[in-house]
């Protein structure tokens, strides 16, 4: 508890040299701008306020908690003089790009480091990331240095419709039966056992893409590729075994890996033989 | 086309399995739809947009299975599956639609 009231009487003595701080640097504002200390127009109170409020905490800080706390008071006043001096009394200046690109560049100067790390680092690389652009950028300069060096250019992706009726063909020219019921009426089989086959294919991660229909479109494909696969694989498997069908066949979709960067696709049933003939009634 | 997740089908004579046929649809990952359906479930209205994207990509798989099973001279899909599959996305929204089956030719007994 002792620490706790000790804690408390430090965070108001904090507030307190905040208060007078600020108090000293609106002051000084103040002066500037009623004796109109100008050079070029530009008023010197933008500079010289928070300095003043800055210093006016961090003296009374010291004396009485024995500690500077970040002259908190500074900042406050550069806020203050920022959105006085540019925006209310100077109207002319108006909602521009040129006033919110000198209020960024204020407000660096007081915490660069936070600013050129939030703006730089965070920011853009959450964009890259997010929209996939500097790596479309960067293949647009690369294919414009390859043609200027005479050289091929990188084909661009285009995504084409998976085709839906050359994959049925393939599919059902196995010599081989994939049925989905359970209790198959009218055809003789034997069983041999149960088998699964599975493939497992990237995902795109990124959450805002360029073109999202073709992110769209390429997943789709990627997962007809990968049931068509793992079908001819599970044939193949059970043709090995002596079997020349399946039953109660199953088509499981799964996201896997970490953060769900992949896709999983499993073809599991029970393999049997069949007699022929008994396809046909 | 008759289509049916039973074994067979009742007071009809099966002649002929044809084969598998599938037919899949893809709901996308896409931030703008994904986060407008995200409010609507804060506020607590159903998410009908939503449920129209559903069933037009489960009218999109149905529909291209059933055109493979007639490309197989099938007349019937059998032992029919639907599967909905959550496939990740900004807010768990992309679902993938899968409808498979057993086509099959058959004559009224």
């Amino acid at each position: 508890m002792k620490i706790d009231k000790e804690r408390m009487a430090n965070s108001q003595k904090a507030f307190n040299s905040i208060v007078l701080g600020t108090a000293a640097g609106l002051l000084t504002y103040y002066a500037f701008l009623y004796y109109n200390i100008a050079i070029f127009g530009w008023n010197l109170g933008l500079i010289f306020a928070p300095l003043v409020a800055g210093y006016v905490e961090t003296i009374i800080a010291q004396k009485i908690i024995g500690e500077s706390i970040g002259a908190i008071s500074a900042f406050i006043l550069f806020l203050v003089t920022v959105v006085y001096g540019f925006i209310i009394a100077n109207p002319t200046l108006g909602y521009n790009v040129i006033t919110f690109g000198s209020i960024i560049i204020i407000i660096q100067a007081a915490i660069p480091t936070f600013i050129n790390y939030f703006g730089l680092v965070v920011i853009i690389s959450m964009f890259s990331y997010l929209t996939g652009f500097f790596k479309k950028l960067t293949d647009t300069i690369d294919n414009k240095i390859r043609k200027l060096l005479g050289k091929e250019e990188r084909p661009v992706e285009i995504i084409l419709p998976y085709d839906d009726e050359e994959s049925n063909k393939k599919i059902n020219s196995l010599d081989f039966a994939f049925i989905t019921s359970n209790n198959p009426k009218i055809i003789e089989y034997d069983n041999i056992g149960y088998f699964y086959t599975t493939a497992i294919f990237e995902r795109n991660t990124h959450l805002l893409h360029i073109s999202p229909e073709n992110v769209e479109k390429k997943h789709l494909n990627e997962l007809k590729k990968g049931k068509d696969e793992c079908l001819i694989k599970l044939s193949e498997e059970i043709k090995n075994a002596g079997g020349n069908g399946v039953i109660d066949l199953e088509i499981n979709y799964i996201l896997n890996g970490l953060g769900g960067s992949s896709f999983q696709i499993i073809a599991s049933g029970m393999a049997v033989y069949i007699k022929v003939e008994s396809l046909t009634s | 086309m008759i289509l049916t997740s039973a074994n067979t089908l009742e007071n009809k004579q099966i002649k002929e399995y044809k084969g598998l046929v599938t037919g899949e649809a893809l709901i996308g990952a896409n931030i703008y739809k994904d986060l407008f359906s995200g409010v609507r479930d804060v506020v607590g209205g159903r998410t009908s947009n939503y449920e129209k994207e559903i069933k037009k990509a489960r009218d999109i798989a149905l529909q291209s299975m059933k055109e493979k099973a007639e490309q197989l001279d099938a007349n019937a899909i059998i032992g029919l599956k639907i599967s909905y599959d959550n496939l990740g996305g900004t807010m768990g929204n992309t679902i993938l639609i899968t409808a498979y089956g057993t086509a099959i030719l058959y004559e009224e007994k």
